[in-house]
C-alpha cells in the first residue's frame, strides 16, 4: 500500500531515470528510431495475445481482414477447401511466377505470387465442411474460437447450418464476420470482385484521364479495394472485441465491399446531392489544388537499361507548389514569370484553363530534361517534387530499408522472399507487428490443429483424408 | 468487319484493341501481308473503311494477330514487320510460362522450381523446415558455389 | 389542370445550382425496390428465412437504437489539409468513439478547398463561414475546437485536452509537436495511457522524410502514391493508349493513399487499446504513412521484383493475373466482366457468342485459349478483350448485365456518382444516405461501412463542424475554462 503522504518520483511526471533524461533530450530522428526499433519487433508483446480466429475466406478481401489480425498476434485458422486451396493461389502475374509445392499430391502446380501477402502467419487447415460428417469439427472450432471472416454467397452457410444464426448458440462470445460484394438487398447475390467494386461504386469514373483529353476511366492497378475494404473490415472486429470486453456477446457483422469504394469518394457525393454536379475524371493532377500533379519529362532516367520499365517509363515526377510563394518560385524557375502575373491566387491557378496552361508550360520546360533534373532542380529551390517511382526503386530505397518496411524475409517452407506488407502498415513502439511465414502449403496443419488442438485421433483424421474431406 | 480486320488475300486476323482504336482514323497494315488499310473508327465501329491503300505508308501494325484457318497460327506482338512491339512489360523477356527460379533477387534459395520432391506427413502436414541439403542436394551444391562466388548478398 | 409556372432566370450555370438542391431534386429519384420485391429474390434461391433474419437483424434503419461499441473512448485529432487523421477519427467515431478535432483558429486549410475553386460548391453554416465539401464530408461525427499552438498557453490547453484522451491522432510535419513540446514524449510522460498516431506520407524518420518546402507548403497525397510503386503500375501502358493521352502511369482520382494510411492507424489504435486494456495499462507510440501503408495492399509487387526482378508495368483496364477480369467500353461508357475459371470463362463466351458468332470461331474453337494459365498471356487478354468489345460496343451497360446475370457471371456497369445514387441495391441499403445537418441543411454522404451489424452497428450523427464550435462545451468540461478566460484567450489569438 502507498503512502499517501510520501511524493516519490515515480508518480509525478517527467523523466524518472538517467536513461528516460537521455531520451527526452536526444534529437527527435534518433529518438523515433530508437523506440521503433525495426528488426526487433520479436523482443516485444504481440497486441492481440490470445485472441483466436478462424479464416473461412478467399481470393484477397476477407482474407485481408484475418491477415491484420494475424499480423497484430492473433492466433489465425485458414480453412481451405481439400488439395485445392483458395482459387488466389492459382493466380500469378502473367502466368510467370510460383512457390511449390502447393500439396503433394500435385507436385506440379505451385501457389502463385497471387496469393502473396494475404494470409500471413496463419495456421492452414483443409475442410470440406459442406459435408455432414465434417460438422462436429466446425463446431468444436467454433467453440474453441473467438471469431471467424467468411464470405461464400448469402445463404450458403446457413444452408450448411454454420451461419451465425447457428454460431451464436454455440458460443454467445462469437464474433461472425460475413464479407462480400453486396448483402441484403436486390443484388444480395451478385458474386463480386476487386474491379467489380471500383467500377460499380464510381472510384473508377473519378480515376484517369478525361475523354477530351483521350483518356478513359482507369483501373488502379492492384486489387486496392479488395485489400482496402478488408482492413475497413479489421476496423470493425476490433471494435467488437473492445464491446465483448464489457459485455461478453458476440455479433455480426456484415460487410460489403462494393459500398468501401463510394466511402473514400470525398466530396464526389455530397456534390452530387446538392448541386447535382456529377464528377468526372481529371487525369494526374488534382481538382482542388495546382500546381498539384503529375508532369512528363522528355527524357529517361536510365537509356541503357535493358528493362522496358526503365528504359522507357522513369520519365514521371510529381510537382507540387500551390501556395502562392511556392508557385511564384516555380514560374521564375521554368522562365514563365508571365504564368505568375497571371494566376496570382490558388482559386485561379486551379481552374481547368488555367491547369492547362501551367502543366503544359511546365512539360515543355521538362521535355530536355530527365526525371532526375526535375526533381534535382526543384528540390534544389526548396520546392517539393519527387520521382514516380518504380518496384526496382522502391526495393532500393534506403528510407524503407531502415524502416525495415521492406526486408527479406527466410520463409521456413519456401526460403529467401522479399516482402512488402505487414511491416508497413504501421510502426508500433510497443506491440509492433510482425511477419512469421508468408503461407504454408495447403492442409499444411492438419495434424496440429485436428490432433493436437481439437483431440482427433490420427486414425481419424488418415481416413477423412482418404475420402477427400480434408 | 470492324474490331478486327480480316484480310481475304492472306487470311489473317488482326486484332484492333478495344482502347487504341476506340477512336482512331488512319491507315494499318495487315500483319500477314502487305496490305494497308485506311480506317476511322467512332466510339468502336467501323465509320468509314477498311478500305485498301496499296503502296501506302501505314501509320500503324496491330499488336497481335492470328489465322485461324491455317491451326490458329500465331503472330505474336513484336514480330518485325509483321505486329508492333508491346512495350510496356515487366522484363526486357517475355515468358507467359512459369519461371522455374531456385534462387531470390539476392542469391539464396527460393523454392521456384517443379518438382519437389514429396516432404508431407499424414494428411498432407508439415512442419515448419525445409531441408534443401537433404530435398535438393543439387540446388544445395549450386548455392555453395554461389557463396564462394560473392554471387550472395544481404539486398 | 395548369402546372405552377416558376421565374426563373437562367444566364450562366450558377443560376442552375439551386435548381439542383435536395428540396427541388429530391434523393431518390425513384422509389428503391421495395422488401416485398426483394423478398422474392431470397426466394428464387431458396433462403427466404435467412434473408428475413438478416434484414431483421442487420437493416441500418434499427441501428440507432442499439449500443455503440466505442462508446467512452476519447480521440483527440489533429492536423490540417490531409485525409488520413480525418479518416482514422471517422471511423471511430462512427462506432462511437467521441471525437474532437483541434485546428488552429484561422481553421483546417482543407476547409477552404473546393473543386476547380468553384465558391458556389461550398456550404455555408448559420455563421455565414463557407466549407468546402470535402472537408465536410469527411470530418464526421467531431466536436470542433480551436487552439493556437505556436501559443505557449494554447499549448497548455492541449496538453490538458490531451490527459483525458484515450487515442490522439496527429497529423503535422515531423517532429513539429515534439519541438513545441507536446509530441509523444511530452505526452506520454503526463498520460501514460495514451496512444499516440502520427500520420504522414513517408515518415517522421528516415533518408526520405515528410518535408515542407521553404515557404511552408507540406507535401500532399499523391506523394505517398508516388512513393511505393502505385503510380508506376497504375493507368493505361503506351501500347493501348498514346502516351501523353491517357498511356501514361495515373495517379488514383482520389487521396486514396490518405485513406489507406487512415484505417490502418485505426486498427493499430483499436489495437494498441486491447493491450492496454487486456495487459499492460500503457499506451504507445504509432507511425502509419500513406506510401507505407499503400505499398502494404499492392499486392504481391515488391515480392515480384524479389523473385525474378520484374517491374510491374501498367496494364489499364485489364489484368495480368487473370481473364477475364477487366472492363472495356461499350455502347454507353464501360462494362466491367469477370469469370477466370473454364466454368465461368465459357460461360461468359455463350451468352456473347448467341449474339456474335465469330466470337466462338475465333475464341473458343482457339485451342492457345483453352487453357485457363494460357489465358493469361498478352496476346491471349488482347484477342479476348478485342472480340469482347465487338460485342459490348453494340449494347448498352443495362443490357449487358442483364444478358450476363442471364448466366450468372460476376459482372457491373461502371457507374458515375448520379448513377450510383440511383443504383436500385445502393438505395435500398442505402449506401450514399442523406441526413439533415444542423448547419448545413440536407447532406447527402457515402454512408459507413461498418453499419451493418446485429448489436453495435456504426452510424453517421453529423458530417463537418463550424470551426470552433464547440470551444465552450470541451474547455468548460474538460479544462475548466469559463466564459470570461475563454473571451479573454479568444483576443489574445489563442483560440
Amino acid at each position: 500500500m502507498k503512502d499517501q503522504r510520501v511524493t516519490r518520483i515515480e508518480d509525478l511526471p517527467g523523466p524518472k531515470s538517467q536513461g528516460e533524461l537521455e531520451e527526452m533530450k536526444m534529437p527527435y530522428e534518433e529518438y523515433c528510431r530508437k523506440v521503433f526499433a525495426p528488426g526487433q519487433e520479436k523482443t516485444k508483446p504481440e497486441s492481440l495475445k490470445g485472441i483466436r480466429w478462424l479464416s473461412t475466406t478467399m481470393y484477397i478481401f476477407t482474407p485481408h481482414s484475418v491477415a491484420n489480425l494475424a499480423e497484430l498476434g492473433a492466433e489465425c485458422i485458414k480453412v481451405e477447401m481439400p488439395r485445392m486451396g483458395d482459387p488466389m493461389r492459382h493466380t500469378s502475374p502473367f502466368n510467370e511466377c510460383y512457390l511449390y509445392p502447393l500439396h503433394d499430391s500435385r507436385p506440379m502446380t505451385g501457389t502463385g505470387l497471387g496469393f502473396t501477402n494475404a494470409n500471413p502467419n496463419e495456421y492452414y487447415i483443409s475442410m470440406d465442411y459442406h459435408v455432414p460428417e465434417m460438422k462436429e469439427a466446425f463446431y468444436r472450432l467454433v467453440k474453441l474460437s473467438d471469431g471467424l471472416t467468411e464470405c461464400y454467397r448469402p445463404g450458403t452457410f446457413d444452408r450448411w447450418k454454420q451461419s451465425y444464426r447457428y454460431l451464436q448458440e454455440l458460443n454467445p462470445r462469437f464474433i461472425y464476420v460475413w464479407g462480400g460484394g453486396f448483402g441484403y438487398g436486390p443484388k444480395v447475390f451478385g458474386g463480386s470482385y476487386d474491379i467489380l467494386g471500383q467500377a460499380h461504386a464510381g472510384l473508377a469514373s473519378v480515376t484517369g484521364f478525361h475523354e477530351d483529353f483521350g483518356g478513359h476511366c482507369t483501373k488502379h492497378s492492384n486489387w486496392c479495394i479488395d485489400w482496402y475494404s478488408g482492413t475497413q473490415i479489421t476496423v470493425a472486429i476490433l471494435a467488437a472485441l473492445y464491446w465483448r470486453r464489457k459485455t461478453g456477446l458476440g455479433t455480426m457483422i456484415e460487410f460489403s465491399q462494393v459500398q468501401a469504394a463510394t466511402r473514400c469518394l470525398g466530396y464526389t457525393v455530397p456534390l452530387y446531392g446538392r448541386f447535382g454536379i456529377v464528377r468526372q475524371r481529371w487525369g494526374n493532377w488534382d481538382t482542388q489544388l495546382c500546381v498539384h500533379g503529375i508532369i512528363l519529362c522528355g527524357k529517361s532516367d536510365y537509356p541503357d537499361e535493358p528493362n522496358p520499365q526503365l528504359k522507357y517509363e522513369a520519365r514521371y515526377a510529381v510537382v507540387s507548389a500551390f501556395n502562392d510563394p511556392d508557385f511564384k518560385e516555380l514560374c521564375a524557375i521554368i522562365g514563365r514569370n508571365d504564368l505568375w502575373d497571371q494566376y496570382k491566387t490558388l482559386q485561379q491557378r486551379v481552374r481547368p484553363q488555367a491547369q492547362i496552361a501551367i502543366y503544359k508550360a511546365l512539360e515543355e520546360w521538362a521535355a530536355d530534361k530527365t526525371r532526375s533534373q526535375v526533381v534535382k532542380t526543384l528540390t534544389d529551390a526548396g520546392l517539393l517534387a519527387m520521382p514516380v517511382m518504380n518496384d526496382k526503386e522502391v526495393y532500393e530505397c534506403e528510407h524503407f530499408r531502415q524502416r525495415g518496411t521492406i526486408r527479406w524475409l527466410d520463409d521456413p517452407v519456401f526460403g529467401d522472399v522479399l516482402i512488402q506488407s505487414g511491416y508497413s502498415c504501421g510502426l508500433m513502439s510497443k506491440t509492433p507487428r510482425r511477419v512469421n511465414w508468408i503461407w504454408r502449403p495447403v492442409g499444411a496443419d492438419n495434424v496440429k490443429i485436428y490432433h493436437e488442438m481439437l483431440g482427433y485421433p490420427m486414425s481419424k483424421i488418415e481416413e477423412w483424408y482418404e475420402k477427400n474431406l480434408i | 468487319m470492324c474490331d478486327i480486320i480480316w484480310c481475304k488475300e492472306c487470311d489473317t486476323v488482326n486484332y484492333l484493341d478495344p482502347y487504341y482504336f476506340w477512336n482512331w482514323e488512319g491507315k494499318i497494315k495487315c500483319a500477314g501481308c502487305e496490305n494497308v488499310y485506311y480506317i476511322y473508327m467512332i466510339q468502336g465501329h467501323m465509320y468509314k473503311g477498311p478500305d485498301k491503300k496499296p503502296g501506302e505508308k501505314p501509320d500503324i501494325l496491330p499488336v497481335y494477330a492470328d489465322k485461324p484457318n491455317d491451326g490458329y497460327e500465331q503472330i505474336l506482338p513484336g514480330t518485325p514487320g509483321k505486329t508492333r512491339p508491346y512495350n510496356c512489360l515487366p522484363r526486357h523477356i517475355y515468358l507467359g510460362r512459369a519461371d522455374m527460379v531456385k534462387f531470390s533477387a539476392r542469391g539464396r534459395p527460393v523454392r521456384g522450381w517443379r518438382p519437389q520432391p514429396p516432404s508431407t506427413g499424414v494428411a498432407g502436414s508439415c512442419g515448419f523446415t525445409w531441408d534443401i541439403q537433404k530435398l535438393s542436394p543439387e540446388v544445395w551444391q549450386e548455392y555453395q558455389e554461389k557463396i564462394k562466388k560473392g554471387e550472395v548478398g544481404e539486398w | 389542370m395548369a402546372k405552377k409556372v416558376r421565374e426563373v432566370e437562367i444566364n450562366s450555370r450558377e443560376d442552375t445550382l439551386t435548381l439542383m438542391g435536395p428540396d427541388v431534386r429530391p434523393w431518390p429519384v425513384t422509389p428503391p425496390p421495395s422488401p416485398e420485391e426483394v423478398a422474392a429474390v431470397y426466394a428464387r434461391r431458396k433462403a427466404e428465412e435467412f434473408g428475413k433474419w438478416c434484414e431483421d437483424n442487420l437493416r441500418i434503419e434499427y441501428a440507432k437504437g442499439k449500443p455503440e461499441a466505442l462508446q467512452g473512448v476519447r480521440v483527440l485529432s489533429c492536423g490540417l489539409w490531409r485525409m488520413g487523421h480525418k479518416f482514422a477519427a471517422g471511423l471511430l467515431g462512427e462506432l462511437g468513439a467521441e471525437v474532437i478535432n483541434v485546428e488552429p483558429p484561422e481553421g483546417d486549410p482543407l476547409r477552404k478547398l473546393t473543386p476547380f475553386g468553384r465558391e458556389e460548391y461550398m456550404l455555408e453554416d448559420k455563421n455565414g463561414d463557407k466549407c468546402g465539401l470535402d472537408f465536410i464530408h469527411e470530418l464526421r461525427n467531431a466536436y470542433s475546437v480551436t487552439l493556437n499552438l505556436e501559443t505557449e498557453k494554447g499549448r497548455e490547453l492541449y496538453t490538458k485536452l490531451a490527459q483525458h484522451a484515450d487515442i490522439l491522432i496527429e497529423e503535422y510535419p515531423p517532429g513539429y509537436m515534439d519541438q513545441l513540446g507536446i509530441g509523444y514524449r511530452q505526452l506520454s510522460q503526463i498520460n501514460p495511457r495514451l496512444i499516440y498516431c502520427w500520420i504522414g506520407e513517408h515518415g517522421q524518420w528516415g533518408p526520405m522524410k515528410d518535408k515542407v518546402s521553404k515557404y511552408g507548403q507540406w507535401m500532399l497525397d499523391p506523394f505517398g502514391q508516388a512513393a511505393c510503386s502505385f503510380i508506376h503500375n497504375t493507368g493505361f501502358p503506351e501500347d493501348l493508349l498514346p502516351r501523353g493521352k491517357g498511356g501514361d502511369p495515373t495517379r488514383s482520382g482520389v487521396w486514396f493513399a490518405d485513406y489507406v494510411a487512415g484505417e490502418q492507424t485505426a486498427v493499430n489504435a483499436l489495437a494498441a487499446l486491447f493491450w492496454r486494456d487486456e495487459f499492460s495499462g500503457e499506451g504507445q507510440f504509432i507511425e502509419t504513412t500513406a506510401a507505407e501503408a499503400l505499398m502494404d495492399i499492392l499486392d504481391f509487387d515488391i515480392t515480384w521484383y524479389g523473385f525474378n526482378k520484374s517491374i510491374k508495368a501498367r496494364t489499364g483496364g485489364w489484368d495480368p493475373n487473370l481473364n477475364q477480369y477487366a472492363w472495356n467500353p461499350c455502347k454507353d461508357g464501360y462494362m466491367m466482366i469477370g469469370g477466370q475459371t473454364d466454368r465461368l470463362w465459357y460461360r461468359i463466351g455463350m451468352c456473347i457468342e448467341r449474339e456474335l458468332p465469330i466470337f466462338g470461331r475465333l475464341i473458343h474453337e482457339d485451342p492457345l485459349l483453352k487453357e485457363m494459365a494460357a489465358r493469361n498471356a498478352l496476346q491471349a487478354l488482347t484477342k479476348t478483350y478485342t472480340m469482347t468489345t465487338m460485342w459490348l460496343r453494340n449494347i448498352n451497360r443495362v443490357e449487358a448485365e442483364e444478358k450476363l446475370m442471364q448466366y450468372e457471371i460476376a459482372a457491373g456497369p461502371l457507374l458515375y456518382i448520379d448513377e450510383v445514387a440511383e443504383f436500385p441495391h445502393f438505395k435500398y441499403r442505402p449506401w450514399v444516405n442523406v441526413l439533415e445537418d444542423e448547419e448545413y441543411g440536407t447532406l447527402m454522404y457515402a454512408e459507413s461501412t461498418n453499419a451493418y451489424q446485429m448489436r453495435t452497428p456504426a452510424r453517421v450523427k453529423w458530417l463537418g463542424r463550424p470551426l470552433g464550435k464547440d470551444n465552450a462545451e470541451i474547455f468548460m468540461k474538460y479544462i475548466g475554462l469559463g466564459q470570461t478566460e475563454l473571451r479573454e484567450l479568444k483576443e489574445q489569438g489563442v483560440v
